[in-house]
């Protein structure tokens, strides 16, 4: 809440500090980043990191469900390598690679935010559903459950907070990538720093680096309540 | 017994590969560096005599991922792998073939572009090639001598100049200087940010095993770091050092200021030590307390104790931590090219700037290699330590 009520407060504030960011940038007559509003700024970059947090959330999911059923089972060792191999490519050279392959924009930005967002999330999936302890499944077969029950009701409860600890992963490292999304067209809160670093022009530099880091905080405390409930729920249980 | 078997992993890999050389450009003809080129499909590029070199291999595997006998699966997955290295071998020469043929002397600004059939191609045998190391348990020594066979055939093309018309080569050509220079950067700026984050995690992991009380206030500080994005950092960096190196000349003798080397090390530095000081911490306290209290009791100081039994143990895990360090340092000196700090990512940003695609690919290739190669140095040293204890417990 602390970081939201900041990332609010700095949102819609920074048109008011004109005079303290002259202090900072004396020589530059303009001071506060104008092109676009901070407001639709921030907007567009939670855009972008859902969209590509929902589509990874959903195909890593799903497939790594895929690979540990018996009919997948054959993919599961390639799955799970390139999981933990794609990990090792730096975001700003997937960013950069989708560049030839889709053209400037945002529609690059978001197919190589949700590339990247998907290995962690296809990790942990993979990670918890086979860290669920084999006898509870049996326990559970043996009470009469079908397969889709079994996962739904026993393997995807179970695992929850190791695919949650995931995608809070993705999501963080998205948060950075989409700021580095700026520099191929897409507008998002990296538009400030970058236009600031192009002319020299300190102020807005620190105004997008704040947000940005606001936002990180915020949607990561956020992430982090949301574990935290589910691990206390599951301590219930 | 007869029984149709299929390996799913290699059809569908085999399928999709041959699919995309059907469906897709496999070359493209560029007239210039800026100007898009005219695609040309694999056939269309070099004929079908050639086209044949790499399509072949790829039919052959699709066949051998059927098993109509009770063969040995080891014997068809070897061959699948010799399809393969056959595939990786012929794809720089059916470049060259397409230059001889298509691109005269005189055009010096006619260049080759890979097309996507190229990269998909590039990249699902790649995959094909994991999973077979896999299914065949091949040692780290094989994928070496593998790497370093398919580099040499992309070399051999290289040096006799058979590859001049590609579109990176030409880039390279044309900066070879500053390539060379800018590689260099970006070496020496991950090998100083690792090489301080790997003494002053040791300070912090010191000081955090001898009060406790620390552990509290620097995890969540490095975490609250770790949490910030590069860009938003290393922005926050210029003011404050900007504003330092403006009132102090010895700063600006070092040639430290708000933008350049100064700020990117900072950042660097500050994003390595969480996975280091959380990996290093947790290795050393997670040793067996059996197994110290063993070498105690066999009269070792508790110097010795640490060097000789607490440290060898938790050397994986520790290790772990300056990989993943490296590899995120490798991505994030590319992100400090935008604050100045030179290095690869420079291309990435000028061939971004002018929408020049082969200057982005010059810079992101060899930082994906750079990556790559950290992590099979890492992992190899890994497997090095952890065998070590294997033998040595055997031996026990």
């Amino acid at each position: 809440m602390f970081w939201l009520t900041c990332l609010l407060v700095a949102t819609f504030g920074f048109v008011h500090l004109e005079e303290l960011f002259a202090q900072i940038s004396p020589t530059q007559r303009q001071v506060i980043y104008s092109r676009d509003s901070f407001l639709a700024l921030l907007l567009n970059h939670i855009y972008l990191v859902s969209i590509a947090a929902i589509i990874s959330i959903c195909v890593g999911v799903i497939s790594a469900i895929f690979v540990t059923r018996s009919y997948g089972k054959e993919f599961l060792p390639l799955v799970s390598q390139v999981a933990s191999m794609g990990q090792t490519f730096p975001p700003i050279a997937v960013l950069a690679l989708s560049v030839p392959l889709l053209g400037f924009g945002t529609l690059p930005t978001i197919l190589a935010l949700t590339l990247y967002g998907l290995l962690p999330i296809v990790r942990n999936t993979l990670a918890g559903i086979q860290g669920v302890n084999p006898a509870v499944l049996e326990s559970a077969k043996g009470m009469g459950m079908s397969s889709i029950q079994v996962l739904w009701r026993v393997e995807l409860p179970l695992s929850s907070t190791v695919i949650l600890s995931g995608i809070r992963t993705s999501i963080t490292i998205n948060i950075a990538t989409a700021a580095i999304g700026s520099t191929i067209g897409a507008s998002t809160l990296g538009d400030p720093v970058i236009s600031g670093l192009v002319n020299g022009n300190t102020a807005y530099v620190i105004q997008g680096a704040i947000l940005i880091g606001l936002l990180a905080l915020t949607t990561d405390s956020f992430l982090e309540r949301l574990q935290q409930k589910l691990i206390v729920k599951h301590s219930l249980m | 017994m007869f029984r149709l078997g299929i390996d799913k992993v290699m059809f569908v890999l085999t399928t999709a590969s041959l699919l995309s050389l059907i469906l897709l450009d496999f070359v493209s003809l560029q007239p210039n560096r800026i100007l898009p080129g005219t695609g040309h499909s694999i056939v269309s590029s070099v004929g079908w005599g050639y086209a044949l070199l790499i399509i072949l291999p790829l039919l052959f595997n699709l066949f051998l991922s059927f098993s109509f006998r009770k063969a040995s699966s080891i014997q068809r997955y070897s061959f699948q792998l010799l399809m393969l290295i056959l595939v990786f071998l012929f794809m720089p020469m059916l470049l060259a073939i397409f230059a001889t043929q298509h691109i005269s002397e005189t055009q010096i600004h006619a260049r080759t572009g890979l097309g996507s059939a190229f990269w998909v191609l590039l990249f699902l045998t790649s995959l094909s090639l994991i999973e077979l190391k896999q299914k065949l348990n091949l040692s780290r020594l094989k994928i070496c001598f593998l790497i370093i066979l398919i580099t040499f055939s992309w070399l051999f093309f290289y040096i006799t100049a058979q590859l001049d018309t590609l579109a990176i080569v030409r880039e390279y050509t044309a900066r070879s200087v500053q390539f060379q220079q800018a590689f260099r950067v970006h070496l020496y700026l991950v090998c100083a940010a690792v090489m301080s984050s790997i003494v002053l995690s040791t300070l912090l992991v010191m000081l955090m095993r001898r009060h406790h009380v620390f552990e509290k206030a620097i995890f969540p500080l490095l975490n609250f770091i770790q949490t910030i994005p590069s860009l938003a950092l290393f922005g926050l960096l210029i003011a404050p050092l900007g504003y330092l190196a403006a009132n102090s000349e010895w700063l600006q003798s070092i040639n430290v200021g708000g933008i350049g080397w100064a700020p990117a090390m900072i950042a660097l530095i500050a994003y390595s030590l969480l996975p280091m000081v959380r990996n290093t911490y947790v290795a050393l306290n997670e040793v067996d307390a059996s197994v110290i209290d063993a070498a105690k009791g066999m009269g070792m100081s508790p110097l010795e104790v640490f060097l000789q039994v607490r440290l060898p143990l938790a050397m994986p895990i520790i290790l772990e931590g300056i990989r993943i360090t490296t590899i995120q340092a490798i991505g994030l000196t590319a992100v400090a090219a935008l604050i100045g700090a030179g290095g690869l990512g420079n291309f990435i940003f000028q061939g971004l700037g002018q929408a020049a695609m082969d200057m982005v690919l010059l810079g992101a290739l060899p930082i994906l290699f750079m990556a790559l190669m950290a992590d099979l140095f890492f992992s190899t040293l890994m497997s090095l330590f952890s065998h070590q204890d294997k033998t040595s417990r055997e031996s026990q």
